[in-house]
This record gives C-alpha cells, structure tokens and sequence, in this order.
C-alpha cells in the first residue's frame, strides 16, 4: 500500500472516532458525559482487538476490547449487522457496574469487519445508592445491574423487554435512557463512517491498512523500549478506607523491547469497594502508557503486545468475584494509574534521550461525590461534583505542573462550569479557586489542585444527599520525582450546625470562616441540609528536583499569586522575601543551612 | 563514562566498574546495579507537619528524603509508613551497547 492512502486511512479511523464523541456528547444529558468527559470510544478488529483507541478515559481501551472478545465468545453464531451488546460486569470485562459498554459489531456485505464500542458512566445503575459508587456495598450484588453480555438490539430492532427491564431497574430511567440512547447513536456513526471508508478504498485496502497499523504499532513500540535502559522502578500507593489501610505496589521491569508490571506485593482484596478487577488494573497500567510513551503511537493492539501484567487473584488489583467493585475506577484502578506513571516517569528519567518527556504523578486521587434528591424545580436530580475531573498536572523536567491541569488517564477532563451546577442541583458555591500549597514542591513545582465549598440553595426539601467514596485525603498520592515531593493531600469536610443560622457567615470565604462543627469525612452517605456545608478540596500534582533549587523568582510569583504559603516558601523552599522581593543573599545562606540540616541527621 | 540514572544520579567510572553517583557533586554512593538508598542521608519528615496537611492526615505518613552526604543535595523523596522498605529502583549497569 502506498504510504499516502495508508496514512488518509489512519487519519479517517481517527476521525471516525472523534465524530462518535461527538455525537454521543450531542445526544447525551448528563454533565458526566457532556461536562466532566467521562467516556470512551474506540474501534476494535473483527476478533476484538483493539485498533483504534480514542479519547476519554483510557483505562477502558484494553478493558472494552475484552468485552469485545467476551460478546463474541458468547454469541457467536448470532452476530448479526445491526446488532447492539451490553456488557458492565466487571467480572467479564468493565470497571465498574456504572461503566457500561455498548458494543456494535461492523458489517460488509455480510461480513464482520470490525466492532465500535463506547461508554459512558450511566447516571444510575441502581446499586443501593444513587449514581453507582455504593461505598457501603459488602458485595458486587449491592452494586445494581450487572450484566456479562446481552443483545440490546437485534438487526437494527431495540429489543423492547430488555430496555423496559433495565430502566425499571434503575433511578431516574429517563436519563438513563438518554445514556443509552447516545450510545447507540454513537455507534450508529462509527459504523456509518467506517463504511464509507470502506466505500471509498474497498474492503482489503482498509483491512490491510489496519494490519499494518497494529503492526507497525507493535514494532514503534518495541523499538522505543530497546532505546530505554533496562531496569528496575518501584512505586507504592497507601489507600485508607474508615482506617483500614491497603497498598498497591508495583514493580515495573523493564528488559529489552518488554516492560513487565508486576503487582506481587499489593494487599488482599479489601471488603470496601475500591478493589479492582484483573481487566480494570490492566487498563489502569495502559492509562498513563499509552500517553507517555505512545504518544506518537496509534494505540492499538500492537501496544498491548510488548507489555505483562502480573496481578496476585485476591488481592486488590485483581479480586474476586462476588468482593465489590463500585469505586473502584478512583480507588485500586486509580492507584495502578498513579504507579505506572510514577515507574515510567523514572524510567524516562533514566534515559538521555527522553529525559526532557519525564512527569510526577498527576491528578492521583479522583474522588466520587454524587448528590442526590429533588432539584429546585420540584424533579429528581442525581448527579457528581465534576471537580475531580479538574486534577493537577505534575511537574515535567521542562517547567511546573499546569494548576487544575486534568489528568493523564484522560486527555479530555475537565469540570463544569459552578453556573452548571448550581441550574442542575439546589445548591450554591461559596469559592472554588486553586488551593494554596498543594502543588508537590520541587524545582519544578507540581500543579496546584482546587478547593470548593458549597451549601444548600433553593431546594423544596431543605437540601439533599450525597454519597462520598474519597479517597487520598489520609496518604499523598501525586507521587514527586528525582526529589520532588507529593502534591497535597485532599479534604472533606462535612460543617454541620444543626438548628443555628448564620445569614452573615452565609457567603464565606474559607473553611475556617464557615460556621459550624467541623467533621472530617471520606465515605458514606452525608446530608446537606438546612446549615450544613460541604468542603472539599483535591490534590496536586507531584513536584520535580529538590525544591531548595527552585528558581527564588518562581517561588516569589507563586507567593504573590496565593499559591504557595509564605510558611512554604521559607520551610520548603528555603526562600527569604524582603518588603516583597526575593533577598538573594539571605535565600543562599539559608539554602545552605538547609542543606547542612540534612546533613547533620546523619552526624546524630 | 557518565551516564544518567535519574534527574539527581548517575553512572560514574569505567564500564565495568562503575558506580552510582550523586550527579551534583560526584559523591560515589554504591556500586551499580545495588541499591544506593542505604547509603544515602535518610531524613524523615511528617506529612501532617508540613504546609498543605489535610484534616484527615495519617498520623505515620512520612516522606522520606534521601540525601547526598556529599553536599546534602536532594536525591529521591518517598512516602512511606515507617515500617515500609525503601522503593527499590535499580537501573542496569551500564554496558557500553546503549
């Protein structure tokens, strides 16, 4: 094939995915989908590998490539054009019950030819609690419908019974549909446009150009491995459940063109919810891998091939069935994000070539805070503070993190707007800014996370509920690198003051100034009601290098836009500020005693 | 020969025989291939002393801070619990084919 049509034809399957987000943005309702970017959508091979992985969160390229294979297994035989499968069992292949995958198989003339698949984190699934993160769940039972694989459409025809069943299985079944319903139209266009590739180049010139894609993907791959130096990078992750403590560790190995992740170490599956499945923790490794070091890779089943994933069965990244699963996507699959970034990062860093490509970990610690009850205009409203798709990025060698700078497992996220929220849910935001002190130090400074307070506003009940599964806010998670420290811890703070009122302290600027009795809080289900408040602030990114080598004149710019502490900038930093400019010569002397510090711990 | 290990580290000496090296000042740690972090100066510092602690902190969260005895320049900085091993990362020896 000659190299323009093969790289059209790249270009056209990259388009036909990006055309698919879009539609199922388009039709989709919920401020998950459409605001926080909580999706996927990728092309597969006729055997279910995977060819084209899109944007979205990445963790879901590998996983819905299984539930690909899985629906073939299953129903081959009675695959037909026109067909439409479900699959959210993360026991087969998805994350969490929430996550579910609509798979679409692609027909020529008769023939299967390839497969679309997409997600969306659905707004109910009808676990026991609203929005899917059942944190109180003691098994997957508890965590509503879960389904291995079922035929939704049959040759273009919705299967009636079936969709009635699974919207009389779940709140708010409207907007569950809407769910679906974008899904579906979402596939509907991927596989519109990839026949009309195959309409334009014929059948073989587009298969053969997907051969040679995966393979050229594979051989790309390898060939950046054999550039790295071979060895050896730990990373560990501290997950803190009602003081129940858990560890994913990982060893990543790194010999010739192969890189090994290996979980041996990682704790016994957890009777909380954070587990993870074997297919989850393999996705959770290709999140960060496939941006990092195939970032000018198309990523497809040629990347899976280089790369072995040991997960012990039983333990936290690869439990068993029925242990629970709900929060697992910002619990053990986050933590497998977080490691396999913090591992490569170090193995860039120990190469000369690619030694200007090395990150700290970013945003690792999402949280799932999903708000339930009546809106002001009297209707159901269920849905999640989009914030913890705001993340942090970490530092990089070249330059500090990007403040609120998203997150690597998805190159999409972002949060709503407050406006947003505060139209769809009866609440009001006090502040939501950038938060002091929570970028990792370091030469390079991680980026800052965010913080937010909110109340109840307007709502025909007084308030509403919310079902918190937070993690992070007892171990730093945004590891640092070469020096650089972790970025910041989060917080939730649940402020309750039960029978006062407070008008005057009603538009409060910080949590110290909101009135009430303060409770730390991290799971389970929370009021906000009448007075209460809820806090809520999110980590930063990993720092780079020794902090006490940061430029003075950044560490002064940072103190003059709030986002470092002056106690920061003089502990940490070792910077001195005089009527507000850097004092060179006292900032060296105390970097030196500082050092000297250090030091003299090991004279003690 | 030097060759870089990390932001902070590297290889020094011969192919063969070399060592792993503070990358500020040169200070030999250990042999290559072995695990540098037991020769390093360990400060331990508290996360929940530090600016940016939550509310909900753990108690015996550290970030441990290896150090170069040479000049006292940051090398590496984990969190651990105190009763954690150090995080291992070793970086093959250097070959002269790469």
């Amino acid at each position: 094939m000659d190299p323009i049509t093969f790289s059209i034809i790249r270009h056209r399957l990259f388009r036909v995915v990006e055309e698919a987000v879009i539609t199922l943005k388009h039709v989709s309702g919920s401020a998950i989908t459409n605001e926080g970017h909580d999706l996927m959508v990728s092309l597969y091979r006729a055997d279910g590998s995977l060819l084209m992985g899109g944007v979205g969160f990445l963790h879901h390229l590998t996983s819905a490539a299984e539930a690909c294979k899985a629906i073939i297994r299953r129903f081959e035989g009675n695959i037909n054009e026109g067909d439409v499968y479900l699959l959210n069992d993360p026991y087969t292949a998805a994350l969490h019950t929430s996550d579910i995958y609509l798979i679409a198989p692609i027909h020529h003339e008769g023939v299967r030819v390839a497969w679309s698949a997409c997600f969306v984190h659905v707004y109910d699934i009808g676990a026991m609690n609203p929005g899917g993160f059942a944190p109180d769940a003691a098994d997957i039972f508890s965590e509503g419908f879960s389904s291995p694989g079922l035929k939704l459409v049959d040759r273009y025809e919705l299967r009636q019974d079936i969709w009635d069943t699974l919207l009389n299985m779940v709140r708010s079944p409207e907007m569950v549909a809407l769910d679906l319903r974008s899904m579906i139209a979402c596939n509907n266009v991927a596989r519109e446009r990839f026949l009309a590739l195959i309409g334009k180049y014929g059948v073989e010139t587009v298969d053969g150009a997907c051969r040679t894609l995966i393979e050229q993907s594979e051989m790309l791959l390898r060939q950046r491995l054999r550039e790295l130096p071979d060895g050896r990078w730990q990373s560990r992750q501290y997950l803190d459940v009602k003081g129940e403590i858990s560890k994913v560790v990982l060893t990543m190995t790194k010999e010739d063109d192969r890189l090994i992740f290996d979980f041996t170490g990682s704790s016994p599956q957890s009777r909380h919810s954070l587990n993870c499945t074997r297919w989850a923790s393999l996705g959770g490794l290709f999140a960060p891998l496939f941006p990092l070091l195939c970032y000018d890779i198309t990523w497809n089943e040629g990347v899976i091939r280089p790369i072995t994933m040991i997960a012990p069965e039983g333990s936290i990244v690869n439990c068993t069935r029925p242990a629970p699963v709900s929060v697992a996507t910002v619990g053990a699959i986050q933590s497998v994000n977080n490691a396999a970034c913090s591992t490569i990062g170090k193995m860039l860093a120990a190469s000369e070539k690619y030694a200007d490509e090395v990150t700290a970990v970013w945003h690792a610690n999402h949280f799932a805070i999903f708000m339930f009850g009546r809106n002001q205009k009297g209707g159901d409203a269920i849905g999640i503070l989009t914030e913890t798709f705001a993340g942090a990025g970490g530092a990089r060698s070249f330059g500090d993190g990007v403040d609120i700078g998203g997150e690597i497992p998805n190159p999409i996220s972002r949060m709503a707007n407050v406006e947003t929220m505060e139209a769809s849910f009866p609440i009001r935001y006090l502040f939501r800014r950038r938060m002091k002190d929570s970028g990792g130090p370091g030469r390079f400074r991680g980026g800052t996370g965010g913080e937010l307070a909110i109340v109840p506003h307007d709502s025909p009940d007084g308030g509403l509920h919310y079902v918190i599964s937070g993690k992070g806010s007892a171990f730093p998670m945004s590891d640092g690198i070469s020096g650089g420290m972790a970025g910041a811890l989060n917080d939730y703070v649940w402020v309750h003051a039960p029978g006062e009122t407070h008008n005057a302290d009603r538009f409060a600027q910080s949590l110290e100034t909101v009135p009430g009795e303060k409770q730390p809080i991290s799971w389970g289900v929370y009021p906000l009601q009448g007075e209460d408040a809820l806090y809520v602030r999110w980590n930063g990114g990993g720092g780079l290098g020794d902090p006490l080598e940061r430029e003075p004149d950044a560490v002064l710019r940072d103190l003059r836009e709030g986002t470092v502490s002056e106690a920061a900038g003089s502990e940490i930093y070792g910077v001195v500020v005089q009527s507000g400019a850097v004092d060179a010569l006292a900032t060296e002397r105390r970097r030196r005693e500082m050092r000297a510090a250090r030091l003299a711990v090991a004279a003690q | 020969m030097k060759q870089r290990i990390s932001e902070t580290l590297e290889f020094r000496g011969e192919i063969g025989n070399c060592r792993i090296c503070c990358g500020k000042c040169g200070h030999a740690l250990a042999p290559a291939g072995t695990s540098w972090k037991p020769l390093a100066v360990l400060s331990v510092v508290q996360v929940g002393q530090l600016p940016g602690a939550s509310s909900a902190v753990h108690p015996g969260v550290v970030f441990r801070q290896f150090c170069c005895p040479g000049c006292g320049a940051l090398l590496d900085c984990e969190t651990a619990l105190p009763d954690d091993p150090f995080l291992d990362d070793i970086v093959a020896a250097p070959t002269g084919s790469k």
